[in-house]
């Protein structure tokens, strides 16, 4: 891209996150591999092809969805978030604890929820605020702040596990509304919730351009950094969101919640097309990055394939689909890291 | 870029005062490994009692301290509790600190994360002249006997509670049927014997087929997904789920929940959390096998400190009680009850009784 002023080109990016022509392209990779990886599963199984295996997948991707949605404005910027597992963890924990459970006798129903997910967003604030005063990198002040997460849920779970009782949060994983459960809606709206901020606020549009071009953007005189704390925030209370969803899974607050999410959140996004790089991607591109990754999860133990091999498979297909991705790009890329 | 670092150099210099701190806290006395045969001369007030588990936030690890405090309180001493979050690195750096401080009397009951973390912490406790007691984890050619002040090793028979539950599992079936298996962690020793306790029983119970087996690497969150997709691919063929460990086989109960087939499925686990005590005595589950945490937490120390204060000779600990297999406890809904609140009997730890829920040795 060639610049006639820093000023016109903020206002390229601003304007008009969706980059130009031939980029409609190269975003079909990831959607066309993972129809293709879906076909071909359901060539090779009767079970897989059923609707019941359908609503199986969708059940699973749904936590894992919120949790992408939530990295992916994080990776949009540049930036790394490894604080899933700590953030989850004290939300299921606080969750269990704030809603009908048998340790306490409390019964705050929504508010509960509301609770666990503010604590969420305070400690992703925290890493925020990390990142932009103390001038840590992010992929530091998030593992610090995982830590910390785990330790305040580890505080919270004293020795007992809690059990929740509350009929509206048990609900959610079991009830089902046209045929897929409230968990997967729910998914469903964070999805839309954050492709609505993506496209259409100041935040996601920043985000962009922050990966993009930070400096160009400091140098218009923007100020950048309330804007990333928002986003560690908002990343907080996604994950804090996804924490309460395991909780309702599980009927109970694990400390452990989170376990594997931050990895698995990160890998779906670069699957579907958000580069860690930043500035390139977006909520449906991860969106489509999780389906693939659960797919590919799902089928091979559909298809039986050994549990011994299925890491190392698993592995290769996601490689695989990454190559394909952005195959059509590869011009684009100048270096390789 | 100056300023970039300062907080990192706050950071070291803030846990380097923390260790200059922790080293001064103890006065250098030398190490106590004088002493012949490994048997010490400790005065019973003078011992120091430390265990050591991966973290509190499992009710398994919790109560194995809860256990050593039972121990410490029955011998008016107090335990000191460490964690170390699972983290290799930090278990070591725990016991390093702890021997660079005074050794003579000092009693661990130690669980090694992984078993290559045993050899080293090991090494470092005949070096401080420390007496050890390592549980569950060792490389199968590292022989406690080659080291006196390394007392004991003791560790569970995993083909016998995988056997033990695949049987518990075929009897609540009927003999006959499909079940499932949830495995744990593939490349760690229990993962392994537990499901080769359940071929050992598969081999009896002919009639009981397994229908597929999956690993959900020992966690809820995984068993819970494996299991739907599990009951989507095979069904009301599904008669039983098989888990290498309790919280799997309560992910599969919530799997079950969620596919509308709870109680008509049997599910079995190995670790007898408490929750899953709670799903047997319910009916939701079938069966799990203890190890007695709270024991655990508590006979290492009993161990050590015996050695310690000499009422327990090591020229007297066979050669058979260096590193044994525990007596292991099948609980289902007729026993129990008797395992729903975690409790110690100090008999079990009384010097002559320490070595009394031995199975053998490992072979």
């Amino acid at each position: 891209m060639t610049l006639t002023s820093p000023a016109e080109h903020v206002d390229t990016v601003v304007a008009r996150p969706q980059p130009r022509r031939g980029v409609s392209f190269r975003d079909a990779g990831p959607p066309i591999a993972l129809v293709v990886i879906f076909l071909a599963f359901s060539v090779l199984s009767d079970d897989f092809r059923t609707f019941t295996n359908v609503q199986n997948i969708m059940d699973t991707a749904a936590v894992l969805a919120v949790v992408t949605c939530g990295i992916t404005f994080v990776l949009m910027m540049g930036s790394i978030d490894l604080s899933a597992p700590g953030l989850m963890g004290a939300s299921a924990i606080a969750v269990a604890l704030l809603v009908a459970n048998n340790r306490n006798g409390n019964d705050l129903g929504l508010l509960g929820v509301l609770v666990a997910v503010a604590i969420a967003a305070a400690l992703g604030c925290l890493s925020g605020l990390a990142l932009v005063l103390l001038k840590v990198p992010s992929f530091m002040t998030t593992l610090g702040v995982s830590a910390v997460g785990l330790g305040l849920a580890t505080l919270m779970f004293n020795g007992v596990q809690p059990n929740i009782t509350d009929k509206m949060l048990a609900s959610w994983a079991v009830e089902r509304f046209l045929g897929f459960s409230y968990l997967t809606w729910i998914a469903v709206a964070c999805i839309l919730v954050g492709w609505l901020v993506q496209r259409y606020s100041r935040l996601g549009r920043y985000a962009y351009a922050i990966g993009g071009a930070e400096e160009v953007l400091s140098l218009s005189g923007i100020r950048v950094k309330p804007y990333k704390v928002a986003v560690f925030t908002m990343a907080g209370a996604f994950y804090g969101l996804a924490g309460v969803m395991v909780t309702s899974q599980l009927s109970a607050g694990l400390v452990q919640a989170g376990r594997g999410f931050d990895f698995q959140a990160i890998t779906a996004a670069v699957v579907g097309g958000t580069l860690l790089t930043g500035g390139r991607g977006g909520v449906l591109h991860s969106t489509v990055g999780v389906l693939l990754v659960t797919v590919v999860i799902n089928g091979l133990v559909q298809i039986g394939v050994s549990p011994y091999w299925q890491g190392g498979v698993q592995g290769l297909i996601v490689v695989v689909a990454v190559a394909a991705a952005v195959l059509p790009q590869r011009r684009r890329n100048q270096v390789v890291k | 870029m100056k300023f970039k670092s300062r907080p990192a150099v706050a950071l070291v210099s803030l846990s380097l005062a923390a260790v200059a701190l922790a080293g001064c806290s103890e006065e250098a006395s030398g190490g106590g490994n004088d002493e012949a045969g490994g048997s010490g001369a400790c005065k019973p007030a003078d011992v120091k009692l430390v265990g050591q588990v991966r973290n509190e936030s499992n009710p398994y690890e919790a109560a194995w301290l809860d256990g050593g405090d039972a121990f410490a309180e029955s011998v008016d001493l107090s335990q000191e509790r460490l964690t170390y979050d699972g983290d290799s690195t930090k278990q070591q750096e725990q016991v390093s600190q702890l021997l660079a401080g005074d050794t003579e009397c000092l009693v661990m009951n130690i669980l090694p994360n992984g078993d290559s973390d045993t050899p080293p912490i090991v090494e470092q406790a005949q070096e401080a002249g420390a007496y050890l007691v390592t549980q569950w984890n060792k490389p199968a050619d590292l022989n406690v006997a080659d080291y006196d002040h390394w007392v004991s090793h003791i560790t569970y028979n995993g083909v016998e509670s995988g056997k033990q539950i695949g049987d518990a599992l075929s009897e609540a079936i009927g003999g006959s049927g499909g079940i499932i298996a949830l495995q744990g962690i593939l490349d760690t020793g229990a993962a392994k014997d537990r499901f080769a306790g359940l071929e050992e029983s598969l081999a009896a119970n002919t009639d009981v087929k397994l229908l597929d087996e999956q690993t959900a690497n020992f966690s809820r969150q995984e068993a819970l997904e494996v299991t739907k997709t599990l009951l989507t691919k095979h069904g009301d063929d599904v008669k039983g789920i098989w888990a290498a460990n309790d919280d799997m086989a309560l992910g599969a109960l919530e799997a079950l929940k969620q596919a509308g087939k709870e109680g008509e499925v049997a599910v079995v686990g190995i670790d007898a959390v408490p929750d899953a005590l709670t799903a047997i005595e319910d009916g939701a589950m079938t069966a799990t096998v203890s190890s007695d945490g709270p024991w655990q937490g508590g006979i290492g120390l009993a161990i050590g400190y015996c050695v310690a204060t000499g009422e327990l000779s090591m020229d007297d600990v066979a050669a058979e009680e260096r590193a044994w297999y525990a007596e292991q406890f099948l609980i289902e809904k007729d026993n129990v009850a008797e395992y729903m609140e975690p409790k110690t009997d100090e008999a079990d730890f009384a010097c002559d009784n320490v070595f009394s829920r031995s199975q053998g040795a490992i072979s």
